[in-house]
């Protein structure tokens, strides 16, 4: 299988990368990883005139941790990179084991963070942990930037809300607070690439005083259009003392807040199991 | 498409070629360079038989374009054997039978040195994990297993 052809850039500097997207807008794909773009090509569903290479730009492939502001992932940062980062390990492990469980080995060592959300498929696994710790992107294009929360980023399936001469330069994590943990559960098809069937993540913050629920935030994948977040289950748990029942009440809640297409009896199913396994989960790590 | 010229570093040795920007890693290596150890299989980036080594990590060939390889280390299954010696991996791959068709056997083989390289001890289960991108259609997944235990034992 060939990659249809097109005309190839190599630009220095975001500004000139800009400058080419500006140009020649939807003619014109950037290339990261290349693992979901050259794919796309070879079965030609996508036929770009223009391929944008990012990978000549130094300092893309940067994580930086910042006390104040938290954490903030490059465009060029690859699954690899996350799966074995000290910061993301110690205070996302979630993430981590969300990037792990991608693609393959080799997958993970080419294909990208941002990538991966720009394809905005609706099984992606580092969506549901990245909903769930408020995740925002900044977008930018050659005359401005915008700051966008990822869940107004997904629109649908393998939709964003990207504009063609716009790029996300960044993937900005808040620092975490005290007295919190996160979880992902996932169960995934017996496939080569083993595409997520249910992935469950949640983001669970106690009171430090009376461990009562301060909030909680649940994040599906794989269930609907789009990753999603779970908001009436949210409000089950939001204030109160997290005990079994209630768990067990907003874990039924999550699995009727999704929109399942295909085997919906089986991924509501599971939605409601994975999210009661993930809020026990978070729950004993921070105890 | 304008053919550009480009320098690629493969087993330790420099090549200067003329490639078109679509053309992939895995096309120029088989095509242009002779070097026909990494198949083409899925050609979509399941099966893990174009699997090569850049800078020491596992990637698939086949959705790489030979220009973005420029200045970096490339090692295909034909830099492993050093003269007629061959590597550990590829005398316990014989001497285990983990060898059937030998369609996926070099990007197997490739992407189980990345495995020991990272971590010579790796459990059954952290092979098993590094290796879920490289399909046998032989199925012969146990003696592929067995022979890369032996070697992260040293048996010789």
């Amino acid at each position: 299988m060939r990659i249809p052809k097109f005309e190839y850039f190599s630009p220095s500097s975001i500004e000139e990368a800009c400058s080419l997207l500006y140009k020649y807008k939807s003619e014109a794909k950037l290339l990261a990883g290349g693992t979901d773009l050259f794919v796309k090509m070879k079965k030609k569903e996508l036929l770009p005139k223009f391929v944008i290479n990012l990978k000549g730009i130094e300092g893309l492939d940067k994580i930086q941790w910042d006390e104040k502001e938290g954490l903030k992932i490059g465009p060029l940062v690859t699954h690899d990179t996350i799966v074995h980062h000290p910061v993301v390990r110690e205070k996302f492990d979630f993430l981590a084991e969300a990037c792990f469980k991608i693609g393959t080995r080799q997958v993970r060592n080419m294909g990208t963070l941002v990538g991966n959300l720009c394809n905005a498929s609706p099984s992606s696994d580092a969506a549901a942990p990245l909903l769930v710790l408020e995740t925002k992107l900044k977008l930018i294009h050659l005359y401005g930037e915008r700051t966008v929360s990822l869940q107004e980023f997904f629109v649908g399936p393998f939709q964003t809300i990207l504009e063609p001469q716009e790029m996300v330069v960044e993937v900005w994590i808040p620092k975490e607070p005290p007295q919190s943990a996160g979880s992902y559960q996932y169960i995934h098809k017996a496939s080569s690439v083993g595409e997520t069937l249910v992935g469950a993540a949640v983001f669970l913050t106690l009171d430090p005083k009376d461990k009562t629920c301060r909030e909680v935030r649940i994040g599906l994948s794989s269930v609907a259009p789009t990753p999603i977040r779970a908001k009436a289950a949210e409000r089950i748990l939001n204030g109160k003392r997290v005990e079994e029942k209630l768990i067990k009440e907003a874990a039924q809640m999550a699995s009727e807040e999704t929109q399942p297409r295909s085997r919906p009896w089986y991924r509501r199913e599971m939605s409601r199991v994975l999210v009661e396994q993930a809020i026990l989960q978070a729950m004993e790590k921070i105890q | 498409m304008k053919k550009q010229l480009i320098e690629l570093k493969v087993n330790g040795e420099s090549h200067e070629l003329a490639v078109e920007p679509q053309r992939t890693l895995l096309e120029v290596l088989r095509e242009d360079l002779g070097l026909t150890g990494a198949k083409e299989a899925c050609g979509t980036g399941e099966c893990g038989a174009c699997t090569v080594l850049i800078n020491g990590k596992p990637i698939l060939s086949c959705l790489t374009l030979a220009i973005e390889a420029q200045g970096k280390e490339i090692t295909t299954i034909e830099g492993l054997a050093k003269g007629a010696e061959l590597h550990p991996l590829q005398k316990a791959f014989i001497r285990y039978g983990a060898i059937q068709c030998g369609y996926c056997t070099s990007g197997m083989i490739l992407n189980a040195k990345s495995i020991l390289d990272e971590n010579p001890k790796p459990s059954r289960e952290e092979i098993l994990k590094g290796l879920e991108g490289n399909l046998c259609r032989c199925t012969g997944y146990n003696k592929i297993l067995e022979a890369i235990m032996a070697v992260s034992i040293g048996e010789e």
